[in-house]
Formats: C-alpha cells, structure tokens, sequence
C-alpha cells in the first residue's frame, strides 16, 4: 500500500509539481545518509570484537609460551643429565690409571721402571696429564721416588703437599688436590690403594686451559648447549675448570648436575644456545599472537562492516518509511485540499422551490488528489422558472479546475441574462472562443417551467438527460451541438418535452456512464435500466445511483436531479 | 491502490507520418487519456504549427479516448482540418457524444 500510494502521487502530475521540492529534499537525504558514518555503536562493538580476539590470541600465546618453557626446561635438565653421565664416563680415564699405577708400586715395592713403563703413556702433551709421579707413604720425608713428564707443581709447595698428603694418604678414593696456580693452572689429584698411609700413592697433574676456556670442539651430540665445569659442588669462579660460556654469571635458562669426582664432585652447569626443542617451538607464540592479531583487526573490521551496513539498512529503511508516512499523509491532504476545492467551487445549497425536488450529487474520482472539471448550477430564473446546468471541462487539476470556474460563472451569468438554453449555450461558447484555449467544456443546459411540466434543453456535446416516470425511462432527444470550445461556432437548437406528473429528470456528466471498455451506449442504457428500478424518494434515487453506477473511479461525475412533487 | 494504478496508466504510441499529398498523419494506438494527452499535445503541437492544409489522425489501433484526448484534436482543429481515420466504435460513441463530428471528420476506410 505505501508503495502504491507513492506511485500514484508520482504520477499525478498535480502532486509530483507540489511535492518536488519534498521528494527532492528526501532524496538528499536518503544519499546522504548513505554516505553517513554511524559513529558509536559499530565501533565499539568492533573494538569489543578487536579485543576479545586479540585476548584470546594472547591467552593462546601465553599457553603455548607456557608449554614451550616447560618443555626446554624439561629437555635442558635431560640434556644436562645426559652429558653428565659423558663426563662421568670420563672420570674413570684419569682414575684408572692412576690405580693402574698404585696397584704395581704396591706389587713392586715401588719399582721405578715398571712404574715408568706403565704410566708413560699418559703423559705428555694431548695426554691425559702433565705429570705423573710416585710417592712413598709412611717415610717420614714427603718427596716423590719417581716423577714423568714436568716435576709437579705440589712438589714444590711442601706445605701444601703435607696438609694435601696427610688427608689423602688415608683415603682409598682419588683425592683432588684442587687447582694449583702455576705458570699455568694445575689440577693435582692422588689415588694410593691401602688407605692407611703406607706404600706408595700415585699423584698426577693436568693442564688446564689457561683463561679457562675450553678449546676443545664441543661435541656434536651437545652443540646446542654452553657449559662451564666447576670443580666441587658449588659455582665459586675461582674453582671454574672449564667453560665455553663467554659470559658470567650464567643467565636465563639453565640447569647442572653434580657428578662424583673423587673425594669431591664436578659441578655441570649448562645453557642452551639454542631453543632445544627446535625454532618453530620457540616462534610459535609470537606466530600465534600475529595471526591472533591479523584475525582480530580482520574481525574487526569485518564487524565494523557489517555493523555500518546493518545501521545503513536500519536508516534507510526508517527514511523510507518516513517518506512513504509523509507521501501518505501528503496524499491524504491533497485529497482533502482537492475535494475542499471542489466544494467550493459547486453551490453550497440548491435553492428550495415548490413543486419541484431538487437534489445533486458530487463524486470525485478515486484517485481523489485532482481537482475535478465538473460541475452543476440550479438557477432560479422566476418563481415558476429554472435553469439546471451541468457540464464537464476536459483534464482534472487545478487548470481544469479554473477553467471550469470561469465556464460555470459566464454560464450563471448568461443564464441570468437570458435564460433560454440555446442562447446561454451560443453565449457561452462565443466567450470562451474569444481567446486562445486548449481545452473544451461539455455542458447541458435545462430550462423547467415547473407548472407547465414542460422542459427545454440544449446541449453543447454532453449526455441527454434522463426522464423517470415510473417504471419507464428515456433519454430526450436531443439535436446534436459541439462541445462548448470547439471552433467554427455553430448555433445551439432547443428541445422541448413534456415532463409527466411526478416525473423525474436527471442530468449528469459522463462519469456516470463512461467506461473504458465500452461505448457511450451501453452505459446509457445501464443508467437507464438502474434508475427504473427505484422507486422512493429523489434522495433515495441520487444515492443508489451513485452507489450503483458511479464506482468506475476514473473520472469525477457530477448528478443533478429534479423531481416534480406531484 | 496498486491495482488501480496500473489500470490507470493507459499505454499510447504515437508516431507521426506523411500522406501521399505530403498532408501530415499521426497515428495513435493503445488509450489516450489525461494521464498521457500531454504527451499526444507535444507530438501535435510542432505539425499543427506548420499550418498544414490537412491534418489526419489515424485512430485504427487506439481503444479509448478521454476528454483530455479530444481536447488535443480539437485544438488541433482550430487551425486545420482535420479528420480521424478508423475510429472504433468507443472512440466514435464519444466524438459524436460531444458534438464534435462535424468538426473532428471521421472515416472510415474497408
């Protein structure tokens, strides 16, 4: 309905001039509202999406971030169990010969050849030690029977060697004299196999790295980790064996294993150089927040989108829902502007005459927005005298409308003058072909004499009227006149007929009659088969006429009707 | 109010020609009523304003007329002569309702 009626009024030639203006200034606004940015709600609700997303990224992250650490702490303190187990595995190269070498001093009451002959290929550069050397416990003088390789370190500190033998000679495990600063660092270590201070305790020395870094390649198997080896249980620097670690003290990650050396340990310290548990791991929770961060600005845009297109519709729909309420409401008062018009424009009341009922009736047409061209006039020429005019300007609207006002007052005021039909017919055509028109007016023209039941009629191109007596009816024949503004004038001729008792005449335009589908005929003859079948009052028969024959709805019709009283 | 609509909107074409006399004929098919005689007056207007000795309107395919219709040919008829070829019997019900076939001259040919 709201589209039809936007249609119609676009159509109407009358309401499409009046409301341009309107239609155009919405249409500004309808284009401008596509153009708007609906600020607040989309965007918030694109920064709620923009948030949760990034959280959840964040969240996700986090976790793996989580499990990441875990697992490389998890892999470190197995990576660092595994090469503690290698250095353990080494111990047993620097003991076992020195037990070699105990046991056969022991056999050989100290033999210095075979002692030699055994222990020599341990000594030397690329060799397990740098010294190797044979004391005999239990002497009273501390001093080494036999020396390989460099004269040991300890040998020369007598002090240190007593307090170092004294706890050593009485243990049957490898007693580590610590690092011994020298020329060069000197780890000393003792093994004898009594244990209760007598026979003989082999001591040795090895080298270490001078700035304490290992030049030693690291092995393949543990590349991916740093170590430093302190020697007994703790991390004091200055008991540091080795290291490949350019930096102390140690940061991050980190783990150590303590492995039995002797009578004290070896500290393990390791760190990784790399993510152990390989470089995908380690990025994936920076992956996870970059992807988390390109699906949240995607959502979010895509949120915002939607959210823009949603309120878009949203206003668009509520501007044309506006516009079709204002066309609606435009349209209705067109309609009641128009019919105000119209009413203004016919008599207010028919003038009330004795003998004679006078009745008319006025229709628009459904489409109700133009104003009409027809119209009718009861003139009361003396008291037993009077002129029924109808007629019908061509087109509808407010020119029509005009025209017709001006038709209708030269036909009141020739019928004033002289209020035979055909002269007011004749005068009225003479005055509208004074000037250029580019319309015609329809128009009948009735002179009743009420006592004489006698009836004159004229007509400039419009339909007969109608005579009722009874249960018979009949259109008056009338000759033939142009339609008033059609050129070449010619001179209106009269009819007259008798009117019976109590009949009946009715005027009208061709609203009444005219259908699309049909001629001019089949309508008169339906008005004509309708009006005999009411009997009742005039009042009565204007009413069903109306009801019955007036519902084409294209064009406006206009019915007058008189009724003599007996 | 829909429906209505489309009913009002009658379909008309128009289209002009010439005569073997070089008189001017504008044939007029489908309905003519006030919702398109606007459009009947334009194409009228310029061929009426030459002051042709003769005008025809060639009415064989045109179902209905309204008063707005007749009031084109009627201007028309201020400043020429015209005639309507093949009225059908509506449109010829309503040009002689009006009075107005002695001056809108219709024929009819087989």
């Amino acid at each position: 309905m709201d589209l039809g009626s936007d249609a119609k009024s676009a159509s109407v030639p009358t309401i499409a001039s009046r409301s341009g203006r309107f239609i155009g200034r919405k249409h500004a606004d309808a284009s401008r509202l596509m153009g708007a940015i609906p600020r607040g709600r989309a965007p918030r609700l694109a920064a709620v999406v923009l948030v949760s997303v990034l959280v959840v990224a964040l969240a996700l992250a986090w976790t793996a971030r989580s499990l990441y650490e875990h697992n490389e702490d998890r892999l470190l303190d197995s990576r660092v169990r595994e090469l503690g187990l290698v250095l353990a595995g080494a111990v047993p190269a620097i003991q076992t010969p020195l037990a070699s070498g105990a046991a056969l001093a022991d056999a050989t009451n100290g033999d210095p050849q075979k002692f030699r002959t055994l222990m020599a290929p341990y000594v030397g550069l690329g060799r397990p030690f740098t010294s190797v050397s044979l004391w005999p416990l239990g002497t009273g003088r501390l001093a080494p029977r036999v020396v390989l390789g460099s004269p040991p370190v300890l040998a020369s500190r007598p002090s240190e060697a007593r307090a170092f033998f004294a706890k050593a000679e009485r243990s049957r495990v490898l007693s580590v004299a610590g690092i011994l600063e020298a020329k060069t660092r000197i780890l000393g270590y003792e093994l004898n196999s009594s244990g209760d201070g007598s026979g003989f305790a082999v001591y040795a020395e090895s080298a270490l790295p001078n700035d304490r870094r290992s030049t030693r390649a690291s092995m393949a198997a543990f590349s991916d980790l740093n170590y430093a080896i302190y020697l007994g249980r703790t991390r004091r620097p200055e008991e540091l064996l080795a290291t490949n670690i350019q930096g102390f003290p140690i940061h991050g990650r980190q783990a150590s294993s303590a492995v039995p050396f002797g009578n004290t340990a070896l500290l393990l310290v390791v760190t990784p150089n790399r993510s152990l548990s390989g470089s995908v791991f380690d990025r994936l929770p920076w992956i996870i927040v970059g992807v988390g961060l390109l699906l949240a600005l995607g959502a979010a845009a895509m949120t915002d989108r939607l959210a823009r297109r949603r309120h878009q519709a949203e206003q668009l729909a509520g501007t044309l829902n506006r516009i079709a309420a204002e066309n609606r409401e435009l349209y209705t008062e067109q309609r009641s502007i128009a019919q105000s018009l119209q009413h203004a424009l016919l008599p207010e009341a028919l003038p009330a005459l004795p003998g004679l009922d006078v009745s008319a009736r006025y229709v628009p047409a459904a489409s109700g927005v133009e104003v009409g061209g027809d119209w009718y006039d009861v003139v009361v020429a003396d008291d037993r005298h009077v002129v029924l005019v109808i007629g019908d300007v061509s087109g509808h609207g407010l020119d029509a409308a005009v025209t017709m006002a001006s038709v209708r007052h030269a036909a009141l005021a020739y019928a004033a003058q002289d209020a035979r039909p055909a002269s007011v017919l004749t005068n009225l055509a003479a005055f509208v072909n004074r000037s250029p028109h580019d319309y015609f007016a329809t128009v009948l023209c009735a002179l009743i004499d009420i006592d004489a039941y006698r009836v004159t009629v004229a007509t400039a191109g419009h339909p007969p009227p109608l005579v009722i007596d009874g249960d018979q009816s009949w259109f008056v024949e009338l000759a033939p006149g142009p339609a008033i503004g059609a050129p070449h004038h010619i001179a209106y001729q009269e009819t007259t007929v008798s009117a019976p008792s109590r009949a009946t005449l009715v005027a009208f335009t061709d609203g009444l009659i005219e259908r699309r589908e049909e001629t001019l005929g089949v309508g008169l003859a339906r008005l004509r088969d309708t009006a005999i079948t009411q009997p009742g009052s005039l009042e009565g028969l204007m009413e069903t006429l109306v009801r019955e024959l007036a519902t084409d709805g294209r064009d406006d019709t206009a019915i007058l009707g008189v009724r003599w009283q007996s | 109010m829909a429906e209505l609509e489309d009913d009002l909107s009658g379909e008309v074409t128009i289209a002009t020609e010439v005569d073997a006399a070089g008189d001017p004929i504008v044939v007029v098919s489908g309905e003519i009523d006030m919702s398109n005689a606007s459009a009947l007056s334009a194409a009228v207007a310029p061929i009426a304003a030459t002051r042709p000795s003769r005008l025809t309107f060639d009415l064989t395919g045109l179902r209905f007329i309204d008063s707005a219709g007749i009031a084109v040919m009627l201007t028309a008829a201020a400043t020429t002569t015209v005639s309507l070829r093949n009225p059908s019997a509506i449109v010829r019900s309503v040009i002689e309702a009006t009075g107005l076939s002695t001056i809108l001259h219709m024929a009819s040919e087989s």
